[in-house]
């Protein structure tokens, strides 16, 4: 009778047509995950230009010298800050990947040497690494130079320079967490691509949409089953690449709550990408078309949107484009709660609010393409 | 006079852009009848079925289905109608069990009568023994017989089929046109059919109606469309290759205009059609020539199909209809 009747009936169907090949779905939702985990767990890149916050409380000649050491290379693009405050939201952010902390009396050539502290972003595991290696290089080099007497009169250091590294979440995260975080967005996203914009194509190639569409149900059941069935898909792929990556060392920092959030996220990415892909869909005639046409689309956005490299070690001009991006968005609730843990719920409400307006706004334009198109739907 | 009709059609056109595939069809089917809509492809019969089905709407004109308007209340008409469609489109991943319990609820089939409904559609599918079996195993036929029973199984007034033969050896034809009799016959379900073959439409239709370029050119029972065209009683020949110029020289002697056709000598038999027999049969025994068969019969659907449409029914397969998918397609764009 209602709508919701016939949604579910077409949903159910979809959903014992998938049971039927389950064994088929599972080993290739499995595969994908796998091969980049171990891939990217492989060979990790190593990133340039990481982003680093500079705090001098000391302002000598020894800090100065420091810094031009950190900025020799081309490895950190370094900032300077006023205050550790500032630096820290910034880290906490992920618009640099560490804040180096160099306190006053670091150019004094008295005794004991005041530490620097470095605070490591380390949900971006490439990035910290990177800034960590920098940093201890640099203090033992100019700890080396002063206690050689390389600088004559100065009055630099005659003592090597402690480095107190901090990290600046829970010290279970890993570079699986991160590799999972993004990875688990990617197949989500694959997961309702291919399955709701897919069985729309091929239902109509087999004559199953006819058929629907000559039976007395609102058309838009149609859709909606669709959308729902691909939404399901895109949970069933996130759930078996989490699986995976927390069997091969990936760990969820926010806990069971996490899990939760975890599954609300990868809801709205599926709901956007299953009405994205209809809309594609009741556009494509073929299947060949329709499958390059979505990875087309699907993959770059997902690299683009950090699920492999965070987006701060992007190109500028690539960097802006995955501010539109709704998966930069998704990607980064799923590292904040893998990685961070405790974070503050503004961030969830942020990316939840800007993944919720994609979906809403590619439902809006699956239902208007699936309406101007139906009668040719048959 | 809306009740006298399961069927009722008045004045539909349907236009593709500047194409215009139907143009002004008006027709009344009635309870209990089996019609044939026969048309080359591309006339517009599959169009005008799909508004019949309510998959396309007309651009003026109306549809009644038994008494309800297909353009104002389309979920209820459609309810009214059982549909086979030219493609076979049982799920081979599901069970045809299953395959039923979708359709049947899609039907809005009440929850409580869908196993009732699922049960009287495998009886009259003969695949009681196959309820669990996946659909992707059965034979053609099989499947044809399991899409036909999803048809039926809301227990409709109205059947509609669209060739619902097409692509099925004979055995399997024979079964379906079985099934199709005793439906109309024991439930008194109306069939609307379109069809490929004449001689299908021939045997089971009582009534046929031929459309083309948009219009239905012709209208009546199979007899009466052979009357109409005024063609008598064919006389044919079959014989040797050889012996086929003896055979024509014989029937002009007699004064029939013969063609020769593969191995066979065709002429129309003319106003006394048994004494031209004789005189043929007397003729050829008496120059001693060996045939293979002499047979009379009256004019074929193919014959008036051929005269009316001046096309044999399986010729231009496609040709027309992929004209006007590419408009539509360049319509979607």
């Amino acid at each position: 009778m209602g709508l919701l009747e016939d949604t579910y009936t077409l949903f159910l169907r979809d959903i014992l047509i998938f049971k039927k090949n389950l064994g088929v779905n599972v080993v290739r939702s499995l595969i994908f995950p796998l091969i980049f985990i171990i891939l990217l767990g492989a060979f990790g890149s190593t990133p340039k230009n990481v982003p680093i916050a500079i705090v001098n409380y000391d302002n000598g000649p020894a800090a100065l010298q420091f810094i031009n050491m950190l900025q020799s290379g081309n490895s950190l693009q370094v900032v300077s800050v006023t205050t550790q405050q500032e630096a820290m939201s910034m880290l906490s952010k992920g618009s640099v990947a560490a804040v180096v902390v160099i306190p006053q009396g670091f150019s004094n050539a008295q005794l004991p040497k005041p530490n620097v502290y470095v605070y490591l972003d380390n949900s971006q595991p490439q990035s910290a690494t990177i800034a960590a290696e920098v940093v201890n290089q640099a203090a033992a080099q100019l700890g080396a130079q002063a206690s050689s007497g390389a600088m004559p009169g100065s009055t630099t250091l005659s003592h090597p320079v402690p480095v107190i590294t901090n990290y600046a979440y829970g010290a279970s995260s890993n570079y699986e967490s991160f590799v999972v975080g993004g990875l688990v967005i990617m197949v989500a996203a694959f997961g309702s691509v291919f399955s709701s914009g897919f069985t729309v194509i091929s239902d109509r190639e087999l004559g199953n949409l006819k058929a629907f569409l000559t039976t007395p149900i609102n058309k838009f059941s149609i859709l909606l089953s669709k959308i729902g069935y691909g939404t399901v898909q895109s949970l069933f792929s996130a759930y078996i690449g989490l699986v995976i990556g927390l069997l091969l060392g990936a760990t969820i920092a926010a806990g069971v709550v996490g899990l939760l959030e975890l599954i609300w996220i990868v809801f709205l990415v599926g709901l956007g990408f299953s009405s994205l892909s209809i809309a594609l869909a009741v556009r494509t005639k073929q299947l060949q078309t329709y499958a390059l046409v979505a990875q087309t689309i699907v993959m770059p956005t997902a690299f683009l949107g950090g699920a492999f490299v965070p987006t701060t070690l992007l190109p500028k001009v690539l960097q802006s484009v995955a501010v539109v991006n709704p998966l930069t968005y998704a990607v980064n609730a799923v590292r904040d709660i893998m990685i961070k843990g405790s974070l503050p719920l503004s961030d969830l409400v942020l990316d939840s609010a800007v993944l919720l307006v994609f979906a809403g706004v590619m439902v809006a334009v699956a239902f208007v393409l699936f309406r101007n198109t139906s009668e040719q739907l048959s | 006079m809306l009740s006298d009709y399961a069927i009722e059609i008045e004045d539909i056109v349907k236009k593709f852009g500047n194409f215009t595939a139907v143009n002004g069809v008006s027709l009344g089917i009635k309870g209990g009848e089996i019609f044939g809509l026969l048309g080359p492809n591309g006339a517009g019969k599959s169009t005008t079925i799909n508004m019949l089905l309510g998959l396309l709407a007309p651009t003026a004109g109306r549809i009644h289905i038994n008494g309800v308007d297909m353009l104002r209340e389309p979920e209820k008409a459609k309810g009214q109608i059982g549909i086979v469609t030219q493609e076979t489109v049982v799920e081979p991943d599901l069970t045809a069990e299953d395959n039923l319990m979708i359709f049947g609820r899609l039907y809005q089939i009440p929850e409580n009568e869908l196993q009732k409904g699922i049960e009287f559609a495998l009886e009259l599918s003969d695949l009681k023994g196959f309820r669990k079996s996946y659909a992707g195993t059965f034979s053609g036929g099989m499947k044809r017989r399991l899409e036909t029973a999803k048809a039926l199984m809301h227990a409709p007034k109205i059947l509609l089929l669209d060739e619902p033969t097409t692509g099925l050896d004979v055995q399997n034809r024979s079964q379906i046109w079985e099934l199709l009799r005793k439906i109309n016959k024991e439930q008194g379900v109306t069939i609307l059919m379109t069809t490929q073959y004449l001689e299908e439409a021939d045997q089971l239709c009582n009534r046929i109606g031929i459309i083309d370029h948009g219009k239905l050119i012709a209208l009546g029972t199979p007899a009466e469309l052979r009357q109409k065209i005024g063609m008598s009683t064919v006389l044919e020949v079959e014989a040797e290759r050889e012996s086929l110029p003896k055979v024509e020289q014989i029937f002009r002697k007699l004064g029939m205009e013969p063609k020769i056709s593969g191995n066979k000598v065709i002429a129309p038999a003319g106003a006394k059609p048994v004494e031209r027999v004789e005189k043929v049969l007397q003729l050829l025994s008496a120059g001693r020539i060996d045939v293979h068969n002499v047979n009379m019969h009256e004019p074929t659907i193919d014959d008036v199909f051929l005269k009316l449409t001046g096309s044999a029914v399986r010729d231009q397969t496609g040709d027309y209809q992929g004209g006007r998918q590419g408009m539509m397609m360049g319509r979607g764009r």
